[in-house]
């Protein structure tokens, strides 16, 4: 059995949906044990045109996990020429995370998956965990940053909100999370996705 | 190599010959049809099964020999064919009802079981594999017991029971695996004469009694020697009354009190003096 | 069972009965959704409801949703309460040795022999020992406070208002006092012809 040291990580992800679109931020640095090693990783995938996951956990699995995802996401896109729409990414991603919490060797990651609905032109946002715990959600986070996140979110959240308003609301997460935790988690990559697909934006 | 009738496919169970008959399963009809008859016939009020039980020698103790088997308090079976290839049925049978029982906690509708012993059969027809239905698996795990060369079973069946949705049903499985409903049918040697005989004789308000002496004078038609509780076996089906189903039911468990039960020799000799 | 926290609660009344749950995620002391359903349908007159480990939650409500979509395919008919509950338990009891956490309640009204629908309910524990009971049953992180609180205030044959308003009032008294349940409820009352569902509001704290 390995340690679960991972979860007690600094790494921080947020998302949040607003009118027509689905906002992920994570931060961009990978940490081994006090070192920070590299400060320009992105942990959002993008695994279909209109499908963006976010990964956090034990190192080597993020990665690995959400290549078997993305892999497993295309493949199915090639053979069916449409892609899965999110809800149902969301049920398979979860049903892999569920199976593999009982087999010999469990991927520890936790997800946060945003798409946009091409069939019923409606953004969803899921927050998933390393057990296979799925939630549809207006906003989520993971990591230490949560317990700041969520509490803003709570306050000022908006599901009609522009883009521009919904990026002031994660402006405030992560100004708030450089302020209060310990260790500033850095630069954040932010994605955002809606009716035209996924694009990097600034903060 | 071969015989006349099948060629040289009569002995491969899994190839059609090019007439588009799978030889061994007509064979296996035509071991039924030297096997005794057994009848079933459906009425208002129940269903009666029969047959006819006769031993080679009179020194074989015939209390002993069973043909008419419970297979759960709702559903009693008859063969005509191979006694031991009816054996292993009832046993595989047996077994399904009470998996079944285990999971729902009520034992399985007639038309169910019935399917359960269908498939079994049918596995038989088509491969060297023995194939089993794991009952605590709800049929998601389907998993090879044994490498066995595989004949077809040799018997058709009469699969009479009661149940809450279909109330009293009347089944026949052959030995490809198909299965049929009937208000009356016969299998075995007299199948035919026996088939017209009930044709004539059988009306949809027939009731229990009058329908267990059509049965023993169906058998009597063909019947070598003589009729008696010890060369016949009859079981019944009777349908419970709704003050019988709300009283036999158990706390609980909800089970009810057996509707399918053999008639004792007492009451056979009682029936055939009639 | 208590780290996603929730709690459900069953109760039967005259020729009704009712399933109620609250809607909160957590992992432990954190909220993470005040909308997650653990009360799912299972026939036009049965409903279940999964308190436990949420991933267990989801896999179990599409665990039965298989298992009784083969049932009535293979056998022409709806399933009964009765062969549900039997359904429930020896699906969790597989897992004997390495259990699914969870603690299912089911509630629904069973086909009698007369063709009259009679109140059932149900628990079992997370190995599928069954509870059947006549008045009311409890799981989840609130289920001590829900025996009280249901002790006090069920009474026999309540018409399906009142029985709304006792599992209700029963439920959201319940939850203010534990702390891993509450964010709003979820209450259905089952007749033999309809399902009336109602979401309540709740202490947000």
């Amino acid at each position: 059995m390995r340690d679960a040291s991972w979860s007690s990580t600094m790494e921080v992800s947020f998302a949040l949906t607003g009118n027509g679109y689905v906002l992920l931020a994570a931060d961009m640095s990978a940490v081994h044990s006090i070192i920070k090693v590299k400060t320009d990783v992105d942990k959002i995938k993008e695994l279909s045109p209109h499908l963006l996951m976010s990964t956090s956990g034990e190192p080597g699995d993020t990665v690995q996990f959400a290549e078997y995802i993305e892999r497993n996401l295309r493949l199915y896109h090639i053979r069916n020429i449409y892609p899965l729409q999110p809800p149902s990414a969301a049920s398979w991603i979860r049903r892999e995370l569920a199976d593999s919490l009982r087999s010999r060797s469990p991927y520890s990651v936790n997800l946060l998956l945003g798409g946009y609905d091409t069939g019923t032109y409606t953004p969803h946002l899921y927050w998933i965990d390393y057990l296979g715990t799925l939630a549809e959600v207006p906003f989520a986070a993971h990591g230490y940053g949560s317990y700041f996140a969520l509490s803003l979110l709570d306050r000022y959240h908006d599901p009609e909100a522009t883009l521009e308003e919904g990026l002031a609301v994660l402006r405030r997460c992560v100004d708030e999370v450089s302020k209060r935790l310990v260790v500033d988690p850095g630069k954040y990559l932010v994605k955002v996705v809606d009716k035209d697909g996924i694009r990097v934006v600034e903060l | 190599m071969a015989t006349a009738g099948g060629g040289a496919y009569s002995y491969s169970l899994t190839v059609f010959s090019p007439s588009g008959k799978l030889v061994q399963i007509e064979h296996a009809l035509a071991a039924v049809a030297q096997g005794t008859t057994s009848l079933g016939i459906k009425a208002s009020n129940g269903i009666v099964i029969a047959t006819e039980k006769k031993s080679s020698s009179i020194l074989i103790d015939d209390s002993v020999i069973e043909k008419v088997a419970v297979i759960c308090p709702n559903i009693g079976i008859v063969y005509s064919g191979m006694g031991p290839d009816f054996r292993v049925l009832v046993t595989r049978a047996r077994k399904s009802a009470q998996a079944y029982w285990k999971i729902h906690g009520e034992y399985p509708p007639t038309k169910i079981l019935t399917q359960e012993i269908a498939n079994i059969m049918q596995q038989a027809t088509h491969s060297g594999y023995v194939i089993s239905y794991d009952g605590t698996n709800f049929g998601a795990l389907i998993s090879v017991l044994a490498h066995r060369g595989v004949r077809p079973y040799g018997v058709s069946l009469l699969v009479a029971g009661w149940d809450i949705t279909r109330g009293p049903t009347l089944y026949q499985v052959d030995p490809s695996g198909s299965f049929w409903a009937w208000k009356a049918s016969a299998i075995g040697k007299n199948m035919v004469n026996a088939k017209t005989f009930l044709e004539k004789r059988y009306n949809d308000e027939i009731s229990l009694e009058d329908a267990i002496h059509t049965a023993l004078l169906t058998l009597k038609e063909g019947f070598e020697g003589q009729m008696t509780e010890k060369t016949i076996e009859i079981g019944v089906v009777t349908v419970p009354s709704l003050a019988e189903l709300e009283a036999g039911k158990v706390e609980g468990t909800g089970r009810y009190k057996p509707t399918f039960r053999k008639l004792t020799e007492e009451e056979v000799r009682d029936y055939l003096a009639l | 069972m208590q780290y996603n926290g929730g709690s459900v609660i069953a109760m039967a009344g005259k020729d009704c009965v009712a399933i109620a749950s609250d809607l909160r995620l957590g992992v432990q002391s954190l909220g993470i959704s005040s909308n997650f359903q653990r009360v799912f349908p299972v026939t036009d007159r049965i409903y279940i409801g999964l308190p436990g480990l949420a991933t267990d939650v989801t896999t179990l409500h599409e665990q039965f949703r298989y298992r009784v979509n083969m049932y009535t395919i293979k056998e022409e008919r709806e399933i009964e309460p009765q062969a549900f509950t039997q359904m429930v338990s020896s699906t969790l009891y597989e897992r004997r040795f390495g259990p699914w956490f969870i603690e299912p309640v089911i509630a629904g009204m069973q086909k009698m022999p007369n063709g009259e629908y009679s109140p059932w309910i149900a628990a079992t524990d997370l190995i599928g020992c069954i509870n059947f009971a006549k008045d009311f049953v409890v799981a989840g992180t609130a289920s001590e406070k829900l025996f009280g609180v249901a002790e006090g205030l069920w009474e026999p044959d309540l018409e399906p208002d009142d029985l709304f308003e006792t599992i209700s009032q029963t439920l959201l008294n319940a939850v203010d006092r534990d702390a891993y349940s509450g964010w709003g409820a979820v209450v259905h009352v089952i007749t033999k012809d309809k399902v009336v569902t109602r979401t309540l509001k709740g202490r947000m704290d």
